[in-house]
Order: C-alpha cells, then structure tokens, then sequence
C-alpha cells in the first residue's frame, strides 16, 4: 500500500528524535470503525490538488505516556499540554508525509493541527479517500497513524 | 551581558522543546524569551534585546514569513537574526523567508546538534 512505507519512516524518526521513544510499526489496514474510545487525536488536513487529513489515534494512557516523555514531566489527564503535545505531533507527521505526497511542494497545503478527545468520538473519512492506517507499539502501549487522501 | 533567545511557535510544547534542545545542544543564553505568534514577536523584539529567533512558520494571527516580512522592514529590529522551525521547509517557503533576512532554516523534528550546528555561527 502506498505511503505505508513512509508514515513509519516518519513516525518512527519523530518519536525517536523528539521524545526519545523507540516505536515498532505493525500491519497496515484501512480502519472501517470510525468510533474511537477514551483516546487523543491529532490530526491535520491535507488541502489543494490532494485533500485529506493525516491523524495520530491514541489512547489516553498512551497519550499521557507519550506527553509525558515529549514534555519531559508528569501529566496525570488529559489537558491542554496533552493536546498541544498530541497536535504538535500530527503537525510533525504532516509535515514529513507532505513531502512523500507533494515532492514539489506546491500541490497540498497543511492546515494548522488540531487535537480531540474523548470518551467516545468518531472521525469521518472522506468518501473517496483511500484510508491508510499504521499501528505503532511501544513498551505496552499502542496508537495508530492514518493518512486519509484523495486526489482532485 | 549574556545572550537573549526569542523563541516563537504558537505550541507551548515546541517551543518548551526547543528550549530544551538549545541546553541540549550546550547553547547558554541568559534569558530564553517565548512568543505565540509573530505579533507577539515584534512586540517582543520591540521591547527588549534580542541576540537572535528562532520561529515557526506557520501560525495564527501572523505568520511566521508575515513576521519576517514585517520585521524586515522595520529599521529598530530588522537586524536581528532570525532561523525558521518548522515542519515545512520546501524549497518555496524557505527561499521566501531568506528573501526577508531569514538566516536559515530547521526542520521539525530536530537534534540538538542540527541546533548547534545552525544557530552556533550566528552566536
């Protein structure tokens, strides 16, 4: 599956990188359950010729493990460093897979992140998007990176 | 007199890990000055002094190259050196910031030593 390739690439260099964590990228799926429970998410849209979003799925726990480490101090709920940390995170992600999507530059635009939470939400993909999703572990934790696209 | 940084990024967490990148990177500034947008940063730089930036790009209110742009053309705060951090560092963007004094650029997600290695020779 396209771009699988290049979300590990970059995930696995930002957390190890910016918050000092070794991630493992499992199988990649497209997600077909839209409802995510007690978790974080960050998440940044791809505008312009391709459109989209690219978004980071955590549980809370591991939302808080990974603030805390990127932080370098305890978080104990989610909160507004929680989110900022989170979105920060998408930004980066987006950042990096702009440039597996757009080489040139000049065909997606990033919006500003942006990070939800809650005990139960769902975040709709686009109709015609092809939806890529990665799961990432580390120590007992997991979070998953979904690219959702779709070109003009 | 020791040496000022101002930090700009509208994430409270970049900018708590840059800050924390540049003692990383064994940078010593005496003061480490924080802003949320480039408004902000030229009410800073206007108000105190500044030995160097390091800012995003893209956010809120005004952007980051709307900063550069802005501070350019002010006379007070125009010589200042500034380096771009950010997660977009295309050829485009990062041409534009130079034409307005940026003095270099770093991609999200950074070493200390990319730090260093950039912001060391304007120190």
């Amino acid at each position: 599956m396209k771009y699988v390739q290049d979300i590990a690439a970059a995930t696995k260099e930002i957390f190890s990188t910016m918050i000092m964590l070794e991630v493992s990228a499992g199988e990649s799926f497209s997600r077909t359950n839209s409802k995510l429970e007690d978790s974080v998410s960050g998440i940044v849209g791809l505008a312009g010729d391709i459109k989209g979003m690219l978004a980071i799925h955590l549980p809370k726990k591991t939302a808080l493990a990974v603030t805390t480490a990127f932080l370098g101090m305890d978080v104990e709920d989610v909160d507004e460093d929680v989110c900022d940390a989170i979105g920060e995170l998408a930004n980066m992600l987006g950042g990096s897979l702009k440039a597996a999507i757009d080489p040139g530059g000049s065909k997606v635009q990033l919006s500003m992140p942006s990070a939800i939470h809650g005990q139960e939400y769902t975040i709709d993909c686009l109709a015609d998007a092809e939806l890529i999703t990665v799961p990432f572990t580390f120590d007992n934790h997991t979070f998953m990176v979904e690219l959702q696209i779709s070109q003009s | 007199m020791g040496k000022t940084v101002l930090i700009v990024d509208d994430s409270n967490t970049m900018r708590k890990i840059v800050a924390r990148s540049l003692r990383q990177a064994g940078i010593d500034f005496d003061s480490i000055l924080e802003a949320a947008d480039g408004q902000e940063a030229l009410d800073v730089l206007h108000a105190n002094q500044v030995d160097v930036v390091l800012s995003d790009i893209n956010m809120p209110n005004m952007t980051g190259l709307e900063f550069l742009k802005a501070k350019s053309e002010d006379d007070a705060i125009k010589d200042i050196p500034v380096i771009m951090i950010s997660t977009e560092t295309g050829a485009d963007i990062i041409d534009e910031a130079k034409s307005y004094g940026a003095k270099g650029a770093i991609k999200k997600p950074f070493t200390p030593d990319l730090i260093n290695e950039t912001l060391g020779p304007l120190l």
